[in-house]
């Protein structure tokens, strides 16, 4: 310790021609130039595809899938997406799944989500933790096995790796209360999905016992209606804290149910009334 | 020119590297050089150099100084790394795969570009360690340098990031007496249009 005391003066670094000083200053004004316009890389996506969706062709959007995001999120640890999938009128295929990645991040899959049959115009919100600047994808599978794929470019950093808040403490609190909200009386043909849980990504540094928070997280999502699929999902550690799904629903008299999964085996299970007559 | 504590030897080594340098300017903290190359801080901006660790947020602008530790520019980092007059350090963190992810989940380590020739010891910037990690900090210094506490060393991460200004503080205080910070880390170096190099964290060898 005695050498914070010591005067900053204590040593000299030997060094350094004047020649070389000028060099990299004409270097670094050349760089700063043309860089500024260029679109960002697909290098990261051309890794990681081949793991994502193994043998498959990934397509274009096609028109049948949407994906809307901030282009600067105001908070990492909560970038709300909204995809929108729909296929023309009169179009026979319908919608199978689709899956959210974010390239960047160390755990690129945020989630896979999946509905019942016969869907053909759906759309899902929910809200991501984004840890560096990232490619954003949301890419649809239709029922004849093709994929399509639009895609955003968010400007975020640090997402995964926020610290714990206090309202981490009061997710933990209410660890598992789950929330249903039907949007009908409000003239929307959309329902609302809330579960308590902290969703601890596994990257959170907690400054109390100086390592990363273990991962903890909701894995997985059924919401049901009298047996039907409204909204599947296998989520991962991008998905946020308190992990909320907004998302086409058309009200009826019939219940609905929430089952919620964590990582540690917890089931969290709650039934509403469907909110329609 | 102000010799390094590390007696004759370390010194002679050093002096061997630095004959690549047709000519030397002795630089002081805060010589002439070192001024130079700073942009002059605006002293509404400047940010103060706090006396303990830092905590969140890291990635905020940095102060200009860290007692006890030489600050660098880019082109005196470059100048040094073309002398192989330091052992280079980048502390840039990067999560390790958590223990209980669901089986089947897709993992990748982010890749990491860095300055040729440096050594990555990663989450060792934060304001407080768990025991492994300050080990592992050890461990890896006293490896770079060979045990050398007089060996000349060169700690960075990106701009405005104070996980290097963390990792600098702690190797001054793990009895290493030459302390360089590069604050503009990776950054500076690739807008500088300096050759970068794929690095993989270091990993403590076989027990000796």
């Amino acid at each position: 310790m005695e050498n914070v005391l010591r005067p900053r003066r204590a040593w000299g670094l030997p060094l350094i021609a004047l020649t070389l000083l000028a060099a990299p200053a004409a270097r670094a004004a050349e760089a700063d130039g043309p860089a500024a316009v260029v679109e960002p890389k697909e290098t990261t996506w051309s890794a990681i595809a081949p793991d994502v969706f193994p043998e498959q062709v990934v397509g274009d959007a096609e028109g049948v899938v949407a994906l809307a995001a901030p282009t600067r999120a105001e908070d990492a640890a909560l970038v709300p997406l909204t995809v929108s999938l729909s296929l023309p009128p009169g179009d026979p295929r319908s919608f199978k799944g689709v899956t959210v990645v974010i390239d960047e991040n160390p755990s690129p899959v945020a989630g896979r989500f999946s509905f019942g049959d016969g869907q053909k115009d759906f759309a899902l919100s929910l809200r991501t933790r984004v840890n560096s600047y990232s490619y954003v994808r949301a890419i649809a599978e239709t029922n004849d096995g093709k994929l399509h794929m639009a895609k955003a470019y968010v400007k975020a950093a640090g997402g995964c790796s926020a610290p714990a808040t206090k309202d981490t403490a009061d997710s933990i609190a209410h660890l598992g209360d789950i929330r249903f909200r039907s949007f009908a009386d409000a003239g929307k043909n959309e329902a609302q999905v809330q579960i308590r849980h902290p969703n601890f990504s596994g990257l959170q540094m907690d400054e109390a016992t100086r390592g990363y928070t273990p991962a903890w997280f909701v894995r997985e999502v059924k919401v049901t209606q009298g047996g039907h699929l409204l909204l599947g999902m296998e989520g991962g550690i991008s998905i946020s804290e308190d992990p909320t799904f907004r998302f086409s629903y058309k009200a009826s008299a019939e219940p609905v149910t929430v089952r919620a999964e964590d990582t540690e085996g917890k089931v969290f299970t709650r039934t509403f009334p469907g909110g329609g007559s | 020119m102000i010799g390094p504590r590390g007696g004759v030897k370390g010194g002679a080594r050093r002096l061997a590297g630095m004959g690549l340098l047709a000519a030397l300017v002795l630089l002081g903290p805060g010589g002439p050089a070192a001024r130079g190359a700073e942009p002059a801080l605006d002293a509404d901006l400047a940010v103060a150099e706090p006396s303990d660790y830092r905590f969140e947020p890291y990635r905020a602008p940095t102060p200009a100084t860290l007692a006890g530790a030489q600050v660098l520019s880019t082109a005196q980092a470059e100048a040094l790394w073309r002398a192989k007059g330091a052992v280079f350090v980048d502390v840039l963190p990067r999560p390790p795969r958590p223990a209980n992810l669901p089986a089947g989940t897709l993992w990748r380590d982010l890749p990491h570009d860095s300055i040729p020739g440096s050594a990555w010891l990663p989450n060792v910037g934060f304001g407080a360690l768990d025991g492994a990690s300050q080990r592992y900090f050890e461990d890896g210094l006293t490896a770079l340098t060979g045990g050398d506490r007089h060996r000349l060393v060169v700690l960075f991460c990106l701009k405005d990031c104070w996980m290097s200004w963390n990792a600098a503080k702690r190797a001054l205080a793990g009895g290493f007496d030459r302390v360089a910070w590069f604050p503009e880390g990776v950054d500076g170096w690739k807008a500088a249009g300096l050759p970068l190099e794929r690095l993989e964290p270091w990993q403590p060898g076989p027990a000796r």
